[in-house]
């Protein structure tokens, strides 16, 4: 049975570590978007966008990296989120919203069969047949071939694509209602991306799984998912579907857009971003972009950073002057 | 600018390890490279395509074939680029963390290869480093950074600016944007367009048809060692023959995946 | 100091910071001392004196030993012995071992590697206090013997490090790098390579040096050491066993030395391995 509506939404989330005798840092501020069932979500920044932060605080492993929510909602269902408990979170984590990891720096545990490890992630979770059975079922699903010898072999004998796959496979061992899926192809080649693409969409066809695609990007991202969310310094900047996202409202999105080499001419002008976004612990006032804005005008500058505007579920921008662009 | 022939490798093969773990990583290759005409060498991971680019190089000698250098031979017995011309031939790696000494700033760095190559004294040879660096967009504050204080795109630009201090007639830029950030990645090839209009030859070696296609004229496509098809990389897109080219257009991130999957009827 | 200053102060001054300029605190006011005292002081460090096994007081104030010198002025006048012998224990090793493990770890030629390798293998097997105490007894006591037997037996150690490691930094990026720029073999060794390998030998010297020092205490203690009447730490402290229910002041002292020196060097190496891992 297919849900429709609101799964996760994002009120004015803010993220920040706490330090013992000085101010908390605060690395997320005003990240807003949402996720319906079964709908595939973009979110796209450089490195030091907060991406992976808000990740982080939507699979409930802030707390590690000496992390916090300290402001705004996370409406996951019924529950908030930035205030359930640890052992809330077990209930939820890698049971209802699954992750997988960067491929490049996570993976199976090494010292484990592919067996074994889908084994353990089918632990305690209800289906027909055994756990042989299933695992099976769940490579077979992430289309990967020769499955008996895949089952007894260790990661280092996997290429990284498939090791990836065997990830995707761990993860949706639950039946998870959203994956969040960090960066999965980064570092591999662009055939394998390809396929993997291929495979979370079908995912989300034949399972109804929402998916959180976190990515540097653009390109990737406007191909495969139906809503594009970007992020410019911990901040929200502009949230739409993927449609309307071809002509973008913020200044940031236009200029990553027109930095795409897929629709740039050959050997032709590429209008890149100059400078470096602000790193943390030093964003200035007013909008964060500004200082890289070629449509910046005296008031960005001042005050808070400016919110969404438009409508939520419709195409919002966080520019105060979106409309002289 | 005339349009001579720079560099020729002639059925260059390479292969790795013995009897049962014998890897034929390059079979029978043969490219050749124009003034003024950078060209692309296109394949996934295991191609051989790194191996080839450090054949190239002299990092790697073949076991069989030749490679040319403005006509003459590169490798003297096993002993690459002698007689002065290693400067020419110049490479700018995959991995941008580890292909700068972690213990030298951006500036030591590029200054070292400036005074081994122009044979100048230290305080020149900073200020042309300094220029060197300014061109690549990495201004004096970000010289003074040690790799690990530079992002992935920075450390490439400084490799770049490394490379350039020897004043090579050519760059191999081996998978130079994979591992870096969209925008870093768009800034890094816009500068490869300014160095080729000012005349460098630039080989690039990608597995991402959508960069090869921005800077390439003309590309060859690697599986498994072998060129399986080359040509002109405008009719290459537009019409592919062989299956695997096919594969990896249609793979291109973005609007030229889409298209490619179209017209292919994917 | 607002918030801000303050982070910016500490992330200024890098991880670890704490530990290192404690440390180096302490060894500076060890070495100042080891310096002026014995200079400064009214006794004579290696003379005998009238007054033999007096507790500490305001005129002797670490007391007395049997023979009536002045503990507090010998525990001093041991400071540049103890530590100088160790420091040089240290530092030849640390310089053969690097060099010696680094052509081996980047030479091609497998008989030589195999060669070394196995003399290196050979040497690490033995224990080490074991094999120097050995050397040192077959050499003769002395100061000069146990640097020689250090020397002997820690180069390995050393050697096996940054033969590891230089493995590890020839296949670098930036030793390529510097190939295909044409650089000399000799630039690419020393600027390039050494310095890579030497960060980790380094580090383990620090500790090493913890090792030594006790080492260099405990080998006169056995008498192998330094010839009387030099004051020395290790010797100190076995004059002072005999009698240290009657006088714990003779052999304590001495060993209070000894710690203040291991832990001035263990706060350097722990601050040290703290910045080198925040990469501060």
């Amino acid at each position: 049975m297919k849900q429709s509506g609101t799964l996760l939404d994002l009120v004015d989330v803010e993220i920040g570590i706490p330090y013992p005798r000085r101010d908390t840092l605060v690395i997320v501020r005003k990240a807003n978007f949402s996720v319906n069932y079964g709908e595939m979500v973009g979110v796209v920044g450089e490195s030091g966008s907060g991406k992976t932060m808000v990740c982080r605080a939507i699979i409930g492993t802030l707390k590690r990296r000496g992390a916090e929510v300290i402001g705004g909602q996370i409406s996951f269902e019924e529950q908030d989120l930035s205030k359930i408990s640890e052992s809330t979170w077990e209930s939820l984590r890698g049971k209802v919203i699954g992750y997988v990891p960067q491929s490049a720096l996570a993976g199976p545990n090494p010292v484990l069969t592919i067996e074994k490890q889908l084994a353990e992630a089918l632990e305690n979770t209800d289906g027909k047949g055994s756990i042989k059975s299933r695992s099976k079922e769940l490579l077979d699903l992430v289309k990967i071939r020769r499955i008996d010898t895949v089952l007894r072999q260790y990661p280092y004998q996997l290429s990284g694509g498939m090791r990836q796959r065997v990830m995707i496979a761990c993860a949706l061992a639950t039946n998870p209602k959203l994956l969040i899926a960090d960066e999965p192809t980064t570092g591999l080649d662009v055939t394998v991306q390809s396929q993997i693409m291929d495979l979370l969409k079908e995912i989300r066809k034949n399972l109804g799984t929402a998916i959180i695609l976190i990515s540097h990007d653009l390109a990737l991202v406007d191909d495969v998912c139906d809503k594009v969310v970007v992020m410019h310094a911990g901040a929200t900047v502009e949230v739409g579907d993927t449609g309307s996202m071809a002509k973008p409202k913020h200044p940031y999105t236009i200029a990553l857009n027109s930095s795409r080499i897929d629709i740039a001419k050959p050997g032709g002008e590429l209008i890149t971003i100059a400078g470096n976004p602000p790193s943390v612990g030093e964003w200035m006032a007013g909008c964060r972009f500004a200082l890289r804005c070629t449509y910046k005008e005296p008031d960005c500058t001042v005050g808070e950073h400016p919110p969404l505007f438009g409508e939520r579920g419709g195409h919002q921008t966080a520019c105060l002057h979106a409309d002289k662009i | 600018m005339t349009n001579e022939l720079l560099m020729e490798a002639r059925n260059v093969s390479v292969t790795f390890g013995s009897g049962a773990t014998t890897v034929k990583a390059v079979q029978n290759c043969s490219l050749i490279l124009h003034t003024s005409e950078p060209i692309g060498i296109v394949g996934e991971s295991g191609s051989g395509k790194s191996t080839l680019a450090r054949v190239l190089a002299g990092l790697q000698a073949p076991i069989a074939g030749e490679v040319l250098f403005r006509g003459k031979s590169v490798f003297k017995g096993n002993k690459p680029y002698q007689d002065g011309i290693r400067n020419q031939v110049q490479m700018v790696f995959q991995d941008p963390y580890g292909s700068l000494n972690p213990q030298l700033t951006g500036l030591s760095a590029v200054a070292e290869a400036v005074s081994v190559h122009k044979k100048v004294g230290k305080q020149e040879s900073i200020a042309i480093a300094l220029k060197l660096l300014q061109r690549m967009g990495i201004g004096k504050l970000d010289a003074l950074k040690k790799p690990r204080q530079l992002s992935g795109g920075q450390r490439q630009r400084v490799s770049v600016a490394r490379a350039l201090s020897a004043s090579p007639s050519v760059l191999l830029a081996d998978e130079p944007t994979s591992s870096i950030d969209q925008s870093a990645q768009a800034q890094l090839l816009k500068l490869f367009l300014g160095l080729i209009s000012d005349g460098l030859s630039i080989v690039l070696i990608s597995h991402d048809l959508g960069v090869i296609r921005y800077l390439t004229k003309r590309v060859y496509v690697m599986k498994d060692g072998v060129f399986v098809e080359s040509g002109e990389t405008e009719k290459l897109f537009n019409d592919p023959q062989e299956e695997y080219t096919k594969l990896l257009l249609a793979s291109i991130p973005g609007e030229l995946g889409k298209a490619a999957r179209q017209k292919l009827g994917r | 100091m607002s918030n801000e200053k303050r982070r910016k102060k500490r992330k200024d001054r890098g991880e670890g910071a704490f530990g290192i300029y404690a440390g180096f605190g302490m060894l500076a006011a060890m070495l100042l001392a080891g310096l002026l005292i014995p200079i400064v002081s009214k006794y004579d460090p290696s003379g005998l004196g009238p007054d033999q096994v007096v507790p500490p007081s305001s005129k002797y104030f670490f007391g007395t030993d049997m023979l009536g010198r002045d503990v507090f002025t010998r525990v001093f006048d041991a400071v540049f012995v103890d530590l100088g012998t160790a420091l040089v224990g240290v530092l030849i090793p640390l310089s053969v071992g690097t060099v010696v493990g680094t052509l081996l770890g980047i030479s091609r030629n497998r008989r030589v590697n195999s060669f070394v390798g196995s003399v290196i293998d050979g040497i690490n097997a033995f224990p080490f206090l074991i094999f120097v105490i050995a050397l040192v007894a077959f050499l003769g006591a002395g100061l000069g013997s146990i640097i020689i037997a250090l020397s002997l037996v820690n180069w390995a150690r050393y050697a096996r490090i940054a033969r590891t490691r230089a493995v590890v930094v020839n296949q670098q990026g930036y030793v390529e790098a510097a190939r295909t720029l044409g650089y000399s073999p000799t630039r690419i060794l020393f600027r390039h390579i050494i310095p890579n390998v030497s960060s980790e030998t380094r580090a383990y010297a620090l500790s090493d040096f913890i090792i030594v020092i006790i080492a260099v205490a405990a080998l006169s203690f056995l008498g192998l050491g330094v010839s009387p009447p030099q004051a020395e730490w290790g010797s100190m402290i076995k004059d002072g066993a005999n009698i240290i229910t009657l006088a714990w002041w003779t052999a304590i002292f001495p060993g209070l030395a000894l710690c203040w020196a291991g832990i001035a060097v263990a706060l350097i190496a722990e601050g040290s391995s703290r910045r080198l891992r925040e990469g501060g």
